[in-house]
């Protein structure tokens, strides 16, 4: 169906429902679209089959991805959706179980969620939409907010350091610690297919733009001149050292692949021992 | 009683592409927002403003200049609303 006069994602997205929710410049939309097209890739090589890709989304705008997404789909509680992910996961091995949140979702209220998931090196994708602020419920401040800025909470600037879960899920089982951007969609796919590739616990932050409640504040409203001031303060690296992934928004935000590790998952220990 | 619609307001466009030998750009205009990140985004200014709103009241680009078209894709993966597609029609 690529050629014609169809979007070539049409067959993975519920069109009956475009256009979505999101606002105008949100970046939510092309994450999507990367991550979309790396499953594509993967259905294409043989590696995926479509029955077997489940969406498992939490609370908050980046969780409405599960409304488009033409798979298997889960909208669960508030910060819950890796522990739902997990007992679908092991309820059925086969399932490459995918877990999309915000910021807000997965750091804040699903913090510990996301801890003892890596801990374990369960067999998840967990993809974290950064926009650095609560956006659905009014822009209030999430853990990662980068030091200084301005949100509906802090209106002299946000006087706490910013939650680097690049950082934490490193230091703990994950197998693949990667940071990507909307600014970059190609790194975007590059990572979800290298994931999809992997076992054990795989999580990308993606970098996003949110003009209508973080861009607003930091008075940034067009959602094009929001998305070159990000794209100006992104930094690429081929191998960062984990020492560069602070969130800061002053001298720039290093993304890449943090940490590539081949360890045994939670599914292999339980399964065959101690590989 | 026939309302008559002023002429800037759309009547049945979905789909608005241009081509030229090589590249064929394609905006599906029920989706766009205007963001104008496509706009923004072009190497080559493809994409320019639109004058007519679609079913939403969002004024989606136009592929003006699709001579310059260099088919490297920026637009399509690049908007958020799946809006944008360009496909390969020749070498």
């Amino acid at each position: 169906m690529p050629s014609g006069n169809s979007h070539p994602l049409d067959q993975y997205l519920r069109t009956a429902r475009l256009p979505h929710i999101w606002c105008p410049g949100c970046g939510i939309g092309i994450a999507l679209g990367g991550v979309i097209r790396a499953i594509d890739k993967r259905i294409k090589e043989g590696v995926l089959k479509k029955e077997n890709v489940v969406f498992v989304t939490g609370i908050g705008c980046s969780a409405r991805t599960s409304f488009y997404v033409n798979f298997d789909a889960a909208h669960t509680l508030h910060g819950r959706a890796i522990a739902f992910a997990t007992g679908a996961k092991l309820a059925k091995p086969e399932l490459e179980v995918i877990v999309i949140g915000g910021d807000g979702d997965i750091a804040g209220i699903g913090g510990n969620h996301l801890l003892h998931a890596a801990k374990r090196n369960m067999d998840l994708i967990v993809l974290m939409i950064t926009n650095f602020v609560y956006a659905m419920t009014g822009g209030q401040v999430a853990p990662t907010t980068p030091l200084g800025l301005y949100t509906t909470t802090t209106p002299h600037g946000n006087p706490e350091p910013p939650l680097n879960v690049v950082k934490v899920v490193s230091s703990l089982n994950a197998n693949y610690v990667a940071r990507a951007s909307v600014t970059h969609p190609l790194l975007v796919e590059q990572y979800m297919y290298k994931a999809l590739g992997m076992r054990g616990f795989r999580f990308i932050e993606i970098l996003s733009t949110c003009p209508e409640v973080f861009g607003r504040h930091i008075g940034v409203r067009d959602p094009l001149t929001l998305y070159n001031s990000l794209r100006s303060k992104v930094i690429i690296k081929q191998s960062p050292s984990i020492d560069e992934s602070d969130l800061d928004w002053e001298k720039g935000l290093v993304i890449g692949e943090y940490l590539i590790r081949d360890n045994p998952s939670f599914l292999d220990r339980i399964k065959g021992g101690s590989k | 009683m026939v309302i008559e619609l002023p002429a800037h307001v759309l009547t049945d466009t979905r789909l608005v592409s241009a081509s030229s030998t090589r590249f064929r750009v394609n905006i599906i205009t029920s989706r766009c927002k205007e963001c104008g990140i496509c706009i923004g985004i072009c190497p080559t200014k493809v994409l320019v403003k639109g004058s007519k709103h679609n079913e939403y009241g969002f004024r989606y680009p136009t592929p003006a200049n699709i001579e310059k078209c260099i088919g490297c894709k920026l637009c399509e993966y690049n908007c958020p609303e799946f809006a944008i597609f360009v496909e390969v029609l020749g070498k």
